[in-house]
């Protein structure tokens, strides 16, 4: 397969988006089967360049207009893009057909064209060898993001949208600050022409402007001091876009401040930027369980569960050890499904009985028996029981940070599991000893969907080697910038 | 030693951005906040242009008189363009979402816009 293909991941997005108000005119039903179909087709797109990039074990690089890097800017989609590309077109796929159900506010046409611009924007800023280019596609992730989290056009959602807004806003800044300190040390923007140059930066411009990078992106990654928005935004957003948010937007934003942090590796003072970012992410765990543990409404809850999970995910990516990457990434992968299956179930809990409070959930299990066993199983593999997928990268991220010599931070990854506990079984026990009667009947496609998610928990929960080989895979893809720096075709300039 | 030109274009760029976080930070009023927002904007960009000039050169456009060796970086230059596009469609949407908040909270005090906490 011919690499230029590649690029058929973004294009196909974008100019899908594009055509959205024709399509308006054969209807509103029509523009959400096309929503299914685009993101069906991105899915396939996205699913040969899996099977491509595995088997050959080459990456494919695109080159924007045939102009070689550093020159032009390129796409990389070497094993982690291809399978977090994988992963975000099967992810928008399923929300794309649980909006046929869950999405009912006008105008829908526009919000097909953000959900579409919501998924180029991940997909680009996972696939993307450049770092402005990086910027652009953050941007592009977020702008749509602030417009879906204010889509349902409540005074709660505006401000959950306004207080995104805001910190998205200083965090961009902050980012392109970075963006142009490292260019004026370097005078290259392109990603392994500023691996190559890394040693040759003053250290403070790297630190420093590494640190400014990473706290651009700690905004999407959902990091501590930034990450007062997301709770807010979780909940207010409608109920797929908040699985997407959780599934995949987040993990673009931690994907893309991975790869910068093991960029600059051989930086004078890297080390040091290592450290803050696994304070920034013990912090979040921390911070995020105790504050689910306070919360009435369960889709905020989980929301606050999926940023302590976010935080752990960070903490493994940035031991600054291959098997900590791996183990990183192996989670990421876990949370993806976890989180999805759990926002979709509390999200149809919310359209069929109308709210997501703690109330709602009473006796789920004898009223939406489907639904509830989904909710059950999603909540034991977050907290992290043997025989469900989260179990295997949890303690592969907590085996690594003993590895790495940060004992404090597992010893409070573990505290905080307790918590986590604590909550689910909460929710649990709500949903199959509380009272409430009378049987409602489930959504078929939304239970295949569900039903499917399960499936694939337990089935990484039994037999994990699958799809561990394939995150070492990607989590080498990561940490090994000198495969990296080879792959990319540089023109001789500068270097 | 002397201080070159160029530190008063780094001087004033950074100001701009403390400025509008300072406003982003301590105002109280949504427009207030907004606007500072739009300040660090500038002082990023304005800070992007000041990396690729060098003192004494001329717009890095292709015309009489102007080669590869007397013009300055023109990189900074189309990041700026692209940075400034990107601020103008921030800007529109935080202030579509200030319109409804004033609709459904009838006071732009982000004191008392607070239905969402804990």
């Amino acid at each position: 397969m011919n690499a230029q293909y590649a690029s058929l991941l973004i294009a196909v997005p974008l100019i899908s988006a594009f055509f959205v108000p024709l399509i308006k005119g054969f209807g509103k039903r029509t523009v959400k089967y096309y929503l299914m179909l685009v993101t069906l087709v991105q899915t396939a797109i996205a699913g040969a360049v899996f099977v491509n990039v595995y088997r050959t074990g080459e990456p494919m690089i695109v080159m924007a207009g045939g102009w070689k890097p550093p020159v032009g800017i390129n796409l990389y989609v070497g094993p982690f893009a291809a399978l977090f590309v994988l992963i975000v077109a099967i992810m928008s796929f399923f929300m794309a057909v649980f909006s046929l159900k869950a999405v009912e506010t006008e105008p829908i046409d526009k919000y097909a064209m953000l959900f579409l611009l919501l998924m180029l924007g991940a997909t680009g800023m996972i696939a993307t060898g450049d770092l402005f280019n990086l910027f652009v596609f953050m941007e592009i992730t977020s702008i749509s993001a602030y417009a879906l989290t204010a889509y349902n056009k409540t005074g709660e959602a505006a401000e959950a949208s306004l207080k995104y807004i805001i910190l998205g806003g200083i965090g961009s800044s902050f980012f392109l600050i970075g963006v142009a300190l490292i260019y004026g040390a370097t005078g290259t923007l392109n990603m392994a022409h500023l691996a190559q140059l890394a040693p040759y930066i003053d250290p403070k411009v790297a630190q420093v402007g590494l640190a400014l990078l990473i706290f651009g992106l700690a905004v999407e990654a959902e990091l501590f001091p930034l990450n007062a928005w997301a709770p807010d935004a979780y909940q207010a957003a409608p109920h797929p876009i908040t699985a997407m948010f959780s599934a995949f937007v987040v993990k673009a934003g931690l994907y893309a401040a991975a790869r910068l942090l093991y960029i600059m590796q051989n930086a004078s003072g890297w080390g040091s930027v290592l450290k803050m970012v696994v304070i920034m992410a013990a912090l979040t765990v921390f911070v995020a369980e105790f504050s689910a543990l306070r919360q009435r409404d369960v889709k905020r809850m989980i929301a606050y569960s999926s940023i302590s999970q976010v935080g752990m995910i960070a903490f493994a990516l940035a031991l600054g050890t291959q098997a900590g990457v791996e183990a990183g990434v192996f989670h990421m992968i876990n949370h993806a499904i976890v989180k999805a299956l759990l926002f979709l179930a509390v999200g149809y809990v919310g359209i069929t009985l109308g709210g997501t409070g703690i109330e709602k959930f009473s006796g789920l299990g004898r009223r939406m028996p489907l639904t509830a066993f989904s909710i059950t199983v999603g909540s034991l593999a977050a907290v992290g029981i043997p025989l469900f997928n989260i179990f295997w990268s949890k303690i592969r991220i907590l085996i690594a940070g003993v590895e790495a010599g940060y004992t404090w931070g597992v010893a409070l990854i573990l505290g905080a599991s307790v918590v986590e506990a604590v909550y689910y079984i909460r929710l649990i026990h709500t949903m199959w000893f509380g009272e409430g009667e009378g049987r409602i009947r489930e959504n078929l496609a939304i239970g295949t969907i569900a039903l499917f998610l399960v499936l694939l928990i337990l089935f990484i929960g039994l037999y994990p080697n699958y799809f561990w080989t394939v995150s070492q895979k990607a989590g080498q893809d990561i940490f090994n910038v000198v495969d990296y720096v080879k792959n990319v075709p540089l023109m001789g300039v500068g270097s | 030693m002397n201080v070159p030109d160029i530190s008063v274009y780094y001087f004033g760029a950074i100001a701009l951005v403390l400025i509008g976080l300072y406003a982003v930070l301590v105002k109280k009023n949504v427009l207030k906040i907004l606007i500072g927002l739009s300040i660090m904007e500038t002082g990023v960009n304005l800070l992007l242009v000041s990396i690729g000039y060098i003192s004494g050169k001329s717009a890095p456009i292709l015309s009489e008189g102007i080669t590869a060796s007397n013009a300055v970086d023109p990189i900074p230059q189309a990041l700026v363009l692209t940075a400034i596009v990107i601020g103008v469609a921030t800007t529109a949407m935080a202030l579509s979402v200030a319109i409804i908040l004033y609709e459904k909270y009838g006071t732009l005090n982000v004191e008392e816009i607070r239905r969402l906490r804990g």
